[in-house]
């Protein structure tokens, strides 16, 4: 495809040229995704595809507050993250510059961002450079015993093993693969009822 | 949350097309792959608002018709990206608002800030609701090759899939958008001299 372009005409006496600088989003921020729209329609077309009723259109949209994490290596990163705690990547909103990827993944209602460190603009660090994590982050999960084994299986490295927690929680947790710690929580109520239905 | 058949990961769409005719699951691999490039072309093109509902559309039109991708190609992405543009035919007033704003904001960019972008723009910044006119007063079909060529840097056989034309069609309009984009920087220059 660029060999014709450059055949037909010199990029430079190319009065396309100035066109293609023109293109919206080289003027505006870079337009980024929009996880929530591509995911509501994801989840439409399916619906469509399955002869199931539509979901109610807010059925996706951005949480409030969410996090971005920053790592050296995000690819990696990303790929452990689904593997070892199950996320979800909303693969339909990645946006791959080449060097890098911006991922959004998906667990229950919460979502993070998988980005690669980040020092100019946003002071986005990863654990490994800076010789410690700065945030906890916790996830609620259906059967926390399940998603230990699933993690340890992974080779997760556990930093707390499975307990039961004075405030109600049945919990573990663990470390992904640049130090961000991760605390994985299942109500005790919740925990009863899955033993007894055992 | 419907997940596609895993075999699907290393298929070319073709084959995932293919399976979709029996399994219509199969088509959310066709969604994830191309649902972010077709959004931000919608985006371009007319707009955020819009283009939150021609997304949807885009894709379903693109299962119903599913039987009729040609499996010769291996990509859906040209099929998906003249879906697209059929569906832009219908908003050709958001997509005249969409391209007078981006005009402003090139006007306005090549008047303040100095990032390198700006740089790369202030020239053609100035000359920018020309062209805008220009590429508004271009019929249709010749302004739908021109930007698929320009902005989505589609080749020009990519071009004649997205918009079943012949390539040398494609070549033909591309030509055409040129020369009147050549015509206006030209006459723009002398203007210049004659000031």
């Amino acid at each position: 495809m660029t060999d014709e372009r450059e055949r037909e005409h010199e990029p430079e006496h190319d009065p396309i040229e100035p066109l293609r600088r023109l293109r919206p989003d080289e003027l505006q921020d870079a337009a980024t995704n929009d996880p929530w729209i591509l995911a509501q329609e994801r989840d439409r077309l399916m619906s469509m595809i399955e002869h199931l009723p539509v979901e109610p259109k807010t059925a996706w949209r951005a949480p409030a507050i969410y996090p971005r994490l920053g790592y050296q290596d995000e690819r990696a990163a990303i790929e452990f993250l689904t593997r070892a705690f199950g996320f979800r990547e909303r693969v339909e909103a990645r946006m791959d510059g080449g060097d890098h990827v911006l991922a959004w993944l998906e667990y229950g209602d919460g979502v993070v961002m998988i980005g690669h460190v980040e020092h100019e603009m946003h002071n986005i660090n990863s654990p490994r450079e800076i010789g410690g994590a700065t945030c906890m982050l916790n996830v609620t999960v259906e059967d926390v015993d399940a998603h230990h084994d699933r993690a340890v299986a992974a080779g997760a490295r556990i930093t707390m093993e499975l307990n039961d927690a004075f405030y109600g929680e049945r919990r573990y947790e663990a470390d992904d693969l640049e130090g961000n710690r991760w605390h994985f929580g299942e109500p005790l109520d919740s925990v009863k009822r899955r033993r007894g239905s055992d | 949350m419907v997940e596609p058949p895993t075999d699907a990961a290393d298929a070319a769409d073709a084959e995932v097309i293919a399976a979709s005719v029996d399994d219509g699951r199969a088509f959310a691999t066709i969604y994830d792959r191309h649902a972010g490039v077709v959004f931000r072309f919608l985006v371009r093109r007319v707009g955020r608002d819009v283009a939150d509902e021609l997304l949807g559309d885009t894709f379903r039109i693109a299962f119903e018709r599913r039987r009729s991708f040609d499996l010769d190609r291996p990509s859906a992405r040209p099929w998906l990206y003249g879906i697209a543009t059929n569906l832009v035919a219908r908003h050709r007033r958001s997509e005249g608002r969409r391209l007078r704003a981006v005009g402003r904001l090139a006007a306005e960019r090549s008047t303040d800030g100095d990032d390198e972008r700006v740089a790369a723009v202030v020239d053609a910044g100035e000359r920018w609701p020309a062209v805008v006119a220009a590429i508004a007063d271009l019929p249709a079909g010749e302004r739908d090759a021109l930007l698929l060529y320009a902005w989505e840097e589609l080749s020009y056989e990519e071009i004649g899939t997205a918009l079943d034309i012949p390539v040398g069609t494609v070549r033909s309009r591309i030509n055409r958008a040129r020369r009147r984009l050549r015509e206006l920087a030209e006459a723009n220059g002398q203007e210049r001299i004659a000031t």
